[in-house]
């Protein structure tokens, strides 16, 4: 089937069989490698990806139900000069990683909920209830809590500069 | 762990989307959230998707408001997600019902869980697990069904027929749901037991009370996976109605029912009601399934604190929130 | 200078190289190679615990689109046999085949192998191939199928290793004893669950080549079993291993998918790829854990430990692989952090129909732990002891080491009753003793309980190879035979180069990971890579500084003892040269080194606070203290990094994980819905500790770090809901402790508490 999205803003066209997932169809054709597959049952959410904005997991979305939508990777959080987005700046300083598969996923839930709403990272229980969406089998967890809210708190004071 | 081969039919209008189910063994697409995972094990193959997701209609949310007889509701489409009930609905006399929906919301699964699943699709879908189900039941809710030969309703009490199992036939598709408004001044209660956060409901127990005078004069309780099927907690409720039941009886019921004797009530006004009845309702109202890492006899003494529990958070939900007590 | 170097250096923790590809989505892990003409594998497993396999039936997957074969052993042109691991013995005369040839020994054994353009189609073949199984009777009990009349293997006992440690204990020693206690205790199966499954890609090249990129923890020995396997030679098989996304000792063995993979690789001329998903990874192989343990204690009337016994049924599952090897590992600790003159173990594998076993994150360690901590806290509530008090009283003290246990293992060095004393003030134990007894009193809030874990581990093994090279440009060149999955070699290996020759890290690349670079390793497992891997770069920086002041007193002609070094400068007589320029003057400048030292052994306290909800059986965990002593720590950051991921494992293993089978040995944990892995929400405030004693045995000082939170984490907690619940008979308690297991604990096994809450409880609503 004929389907057409966008994807890190870049216009794209697939012809993918309608049980190809949007993982896979991020994956094989379009190359964005980025988005990992870890469970494919929903339960991990190593391929979160944004759609319009949205975390959603893209293990159970199919490709063929993204025509017309905005997605969003981890390759396209970056800004578009290469310039690092602080969550993965933060990540990074943490050590909110170790093996790194599970990483991307983890990026792009917490990308989504800032953008939807900053004060998630201020409030340790919504913050708590968010990062429990996803599993890390290496890091113990408390190191991504702290990432969350040093790159929440990078973002806040990105804010108040531009304002 | 890919699907198998399906064909895929995406209509945008809802008479449009019966017709795509009358396909043979056509499945809804919604949220998609349990279907694909059964998908991807291949535990599901079915040979047509009916994509509802633009059906721009089915993302409505919409309240009957209360009439003379009381029959308000809330009407639930099918393409409301889990999350659109995370914070009170924001509709004016939606009241406890909101407060209700939202304490259960956040036991569904995770947020990007919420934002694609649908309260409808799990209604359907009738995981012995699933919460919606239970609530559906408890509150009597009513479930219109649409086939090609028009709509019916059928009560949520009458729906479910056991682990995923349901009354709808495979072309119909479940329109609306609709939940009865609550009476203005009822206290909610919803307490869940499981073994981590991303597991389903061990077991889950509903309350939904009003008070006059210190004295229950209206009760719904509900159970999540205490049975082959979402459980209305009727003995239960039997046991609680027109009794005492302040709202420090749940908390004295504690020590009662940790005593094993409802009998020992007399201490402080109602706590023996409010234990008896979390007792009628593990006893007698539940019917557990064999589980993993449970016995029967677990589940039953289970279900009676979670219930008594839920008791307790609906009696300080309805002072809070008004005239209890 | 070089211990003075690591300490002005290590304790350092600059950003992890890593870390910038891994953020950006632009790791490679092998799922992500592009390889033109890449078919895609899936594997037809058998749906039977046990049974004699009647045929495979492929003609109508062989018809199905874009696939390419479908092969069951009879299509095979040889049928490798996956190799015993570690060359132990168990496995001859019970041959684990890469498909199965006429019987199935475990649910989930394949049977045949699909080859397709993508994993789709693969699937959609693999779902129509038929296999016919008469089922045979299924054993999913080690100690019982000890036993059985049901051979696995004919002929072949199901007892594949039977083992003893330590000299057996005289019945007198029992008999005159002032206390003796007995303990049995089970170690669940579980999955190792690293995010990144099980992965391989093999290109053939020419007609005996084979270019290999794995998910895996020891390329070398990958590349050695392949090239026995196949019959081919070494020298033309090229192992390489990109990001790894997480292992935990299941992605160090060679598996039947493997072999058949490369069998299909070369007979096809074309490359293969098999991406393990997560309904395989759960069914297993590999599992991990998986013991039945009956410990028994003996002390005199002060507490002193006079002897301690164990016995070991481990379930290794259909075939004997490297889990035949974890109970000797069990065996080889069991002595614990004591001061016990008799100890005695009795070691089984035992062959069930479960999935082959592996080493899991901490790989009998655990086990061992578990075993003696557990039976510890009994004797301490039979003599009526503070647990802390009578672990004191027993320590191996600091003046008795090295110290050989009765089971022949040589403990290095270490001060185990200061990491005890160190946990103990962390947690603030006296004053977490005083609430436990305010509550007791009060008899309304949950009960709250205490457990501690001290525990000795072993890390390291085998030796490794090292080699530093400066280059012309200036750069340094740092080889390695470990192999990172996740532990940040690419940053701590170049940090302990750096310090040794006294130069930024940045200078520094690692190369490791790739056999055709590599000229020779052993791999990362068993806490090894910087105890050992690390160990051999520092030796060969050093060397190298050696090798350059020789050089330079070659080009200058003066003794070498003129030649001072100093951040990479080798100098005398006003005339000074940098390595790279040294290298460009006069030719390559490299050192290699293997190191071989002893095992480590690294060491600490764990103490867990939990509270129990009595009336549905809930754990909570309050506070987790870890005091670890891993030596001279390189890269503090990083070493965090793993205590706390491997306690919350730990943590998983307590109170959430277990493989289940059902009656039929059908796997019945079959989703992440159903094996439960913590999430954060489960994951209780944690507080790091350490003690440093470096390692005696190495100039770099360092042990293994990185399994201890599974080693110290379950008896901690164990021991903490068995003090919660006050229970006599803490053998009642399983794990994982789920609340159906506590409540169950709590109504069987605590004579004692029944009597002393109940009239409280009366009390109470009066």
């Amino acid at each position: 089937m004929r389907t057409r999205l966008t994807v890190n803003g870049q216009a794209r066209e697939l012809d993918v069989e309608p049980r190809r997932t949007l993982a896979d169809a991020l994956r094989e054709d379009c190359g964005l490698t980025g988005t990992h597959l870890a469970c494919e049952h929903g339960v991990c959410g190593a391929c979160t990806v944004l759609v319009d904005g949205e975390a959603v997991r893209s293990c159970l979305m199919f490709a063929v139900q993204c025509d017309g939508r905005q997605v969003r990777t981890v390759e396209g959080l970056a800004a578009a000069d290469g310039t690092p987005h602080p969550l993965q700046e933060a990540f990074s300083a943490e050590h909110a990683l170790q093996c790194g598969f599970c990483t991307p996923g983890f990026l792009m839930l917490a990308a989504g909920a800032l953008a939807r709403d900053p004060s998630v990272a201020a409030d340790p229980d919504r913050l708590r209830e968010l990062l429990t969406s996803n599993l890390c089998r290496c890091t113990g967890y408390e190191s991504i809590r702290r990432a969350v809210v040093r790159a929440a708190g990078e973002l806040d004071g990105a804010r108040h500069a531009d304002s | 762990m890919k699907p198998a081969p399906f064909e895929y039919l995406a209509p945008r209008g809802a008479a449009e989307a019966v017709e795509a189910l009358s396909g043979e063994d056509a499945r809804v697409l919604a949220g998609g959230q349990s279907l694909v995972l059964e998908m991807n094990y291949r535990t599901a193959r079915p040979a047509r998707l009916v994509d509802i997701n633009r059906v721009e209609e089915f993302a409505r949310l919409d309240v009957d408001r209360a009439g003379e007889s009381g029959d308000g509701a809330l009407r639930v489409r099918p393409l409301v997600r889990h999350r659109a009930f995370e914070l009170p609905v924001e509709h004016a006399g939606v009241g406890p019902l909101a407060r209700l929906l939202s304490l259960v919301a956040h036991h569904i699964a995770h947020p990007p869980i919420r934002a694609r699943g649908t309260m409808l699709g799990s209604l359907a879908y009738a995981h012995p697990a699933a919460e919606w189900p239970a609530v559906a039941t408890t509150l009597g809710a009513h479930l219109d069904l649409a086939g090609p030969d028009g709509t019916r309703t059928v009560a949520a009490g009458d729906f479910f027929t056991g682990p995923f199992g349901t009354v709808r036939r495979p072309e119909e598709l479940l329109i609306q749901a609709r939940l009865p408004l609550l009476p203005e001044g009822a206290g909610v209660g919803f307490v869940e037991h499981r073994r981590t956060h991303a597991s389903f409901a061990a077991l889950a127990a509903i309350a939904v009370l009003r008070l006059r005078d210190g004295v229950v004069d209206w009760v719904r309780l509900g159970l999540v996976n205490a049975a082959d099927r979402p459980v209305r907690a009727h003995a239960a409720e039997r046991a609680l109605l027109g009794q005492p039941a302040g709202t420090e009886a749940a908390s004295a019921a504690r020590a009662v029912s940790g005593g094993g004797a409802a009998s020992a009530a007399g201490a402080v006004d109602g706590a023996g009601a409010v234990a008896g009845a979390a007792e009628v309702a593990g006893d007698v109202d539940a019917d557990p399934r064999p589980q993993p890492h449970a016995s029967i006899a677990y589940q039953r003494h289970a279900v009676t604190v979670l219930v008594r529990r839920a008791l307790d958070q609906a009696l300080r939900d309805a002072r809070v929130s008004g005239d209890g007590g | 200078m070089v211990e003075g170097e690591m300490a002005r250096r290590g304790g350092w923790a600059p950003a992890r190289r890593e870390d910038a590809r891994l953020v950006r989505g632009a790791g490679c892990f092998v799922g992500d190679l592009r390889v033109p003409g890449c078919l895609e594998a899936a594997f037809v497993r058998g749906a039977v615990a046990h049974g004699e396999l009647r045929g495979v039936h492929v003609a109508q997957a062989r018809r199905m689109p874009r696939v390419a074969v479908v092969w069951s052993a009879s299509d095979l042109p040889q049928v490798p046999l996956t190799p015993p691991m570690l060359g132990i013995k168990a496995a001859k005369g019970r041959p684990w085949p890469a498909l199965a040839t006429d019987r199935v020994r475990y649910a989930g054994q394949p049977v045949a192998l699909v080859l397709a353009a993508d994993r789709y189609a693969a699937e959609d073949a693999r779902d129509a191939v038929r296999v016919d199984v008469a089922p045979l009777p299924v054993l999913l009990d080690p100690t019982r199928a000890a036993d059985s009349e049901v051979l696995l293997f004919p002929g072949e006992p199901n007892v594949a290793v039977d083992k003893d440690f330590g000299d057996p204990i005289d019945d007198a020693v029992w008999r005159d004893a002032a206390v003796v206690v007995e303990g049995r205790y089970r170690q669940q199966l579980l999955a190792h669950t690293s995010m990144e499954a099980r992965a391989i890609l093999i290109r053939p090249e020419g007609a005996d080549g084979l270019t290999v990129w794995c998910s895996h923890q020891a390329p070398h020995r990958l590349r050695g079993d392949l090239a026995n396997a196949l019959g081919l030679s070494r020298q033309r098989i090229r192992v390489v291993v990109p990001d790894v996304g997480g292992a935990f000792g299941g992605k160090s063995e060679t598996y039947p998918e493997y072999l058949a993979l490369a069998v299909a690789a070369r007979e096809l001329g074309r490359p293969v790829r098999w991406l393990e998903d997560r309904a395989e990874a759960l069914t297993g192989p590999p599992h991990g854990r998986g013991q039945n343990q009956r410990t028994r204690m003996a002390a005199d009337a002060d507490g002193r430990i006079l002897a301690y016994q164990l016995e070991i049924d481990a379930d290794i599952g259909g075939y004997p692989h490297l889990g035949a090897f974890v109970p000797l590992n069990s065996s080889v600790l069991a002595a614990g952090a004591y001061r016990t003159p008799r100890v005695h173990v009795r070691a089984r594998a035992v062959l069930t129909t479960t999935a082959p076993t592996s080493p899991y994150r901490g790989a009998g360690r655990p086990e061992a732990a578990t075993a003696i901590e557990r039976t510890v806290d009994l004797l301490a509530r039979r003599l009526g002891l503070d647990p802390a008090e009578l672990r004191l009283r027993n320590f191996i003290r600091p003046d008795e080491l090295p110290y050989q246990t009765p089971t022949g293992f040589t403990y290095d060095s270490g001060d185990y009753a200061a990491a005890l004393r160190l946990a103990m003030r962390t947690v603030d134990y006296e004053g977490w003793r005083a609430e436990q007894a305010r509550r007791r009193e009060g008899g309304v809030e949950p009960p709250l309980g205490i457990g501690i874990c001290s525990y000795v581990e072993r890390s390291g093994n085998a030796s490794e190879f090292g080699s530093v090279e400066a280059c012309p440009d200036g750069r340094f060149i740092a080889l390695s035979g470990c192999c990172s999955t996740g532990q940040g070699h690419e940053t701590s290996f170049p940090q302990v180069v750096a310090a040794v020759l006294g130069v930024e890290p940045e200078l520094i690349r690692l190369v490791e990971a790739d056999t055709a670079l590599v000229p020779r390793g052993i791999g990362s497992y068993s806490s090894r890579s910087m105890q050992t891997g690390g160990a051999a770069l520092h030796q060969a920086a050093g060397a190298l500084i050696e090798l350059a002041r020789g050089r330079l007193a070659e080009r200058l002609s003066v003794p070498i003892e003129r030649i001072r070094y100093h951040a990479g400068t080798v100098s005398a007589d006003g005339e000074s040269m940098s390595l790279g320029a040294l290298a460009a003057a006069t030719g390559p400048l490299r050192t290699d080194e293997v190191v071989d030292p002893p095992q480590a052994v690294p060491f600490g306290t764990y103490i867990a606070v939990v509270e129990v909800d009595p009336e549905l059986g809930s754990v909570r965990v309050l506070r987790i203290v870890a005091v670890d002593d891993y030596g001279v720590v390189v890269n503090p950051v990083i070493v965090h990094g793993q205590t706390a991921g491997s306690v919350v494992q730990g943590l998983g293993q307590s109170l959430y994980e277990q493989v289940r089978y059902d009656d039929d040995g059908l796997p019945s944990t079959l989703t992440l819905l159903d094996y439960l892995i913590p999430t954060m929400s489960e994951v209780p405030p944690l507080t790091l500790a350490e003690t440093c004693s470096p390692n005696p045995n190495t100039a770099l000082g360092a042990k293994g770090a990185g399994e201890a939170g599974c080693i110290g984490t379950p008896a901690a907690i164990l021991n903490a809901v068995a003090d919660a619940l006050d229970l006599d008979d803490p053998n009642v308690l399983q794990t994982p402790l789920t609340p159906y297991a506590c409540w169950e604990a709590a109504r069987t096994g605590s004579g004692r508490s029944a009597a002393r809450r109940a009239p409280l409880r009366v009390e109470a609503t009066r």
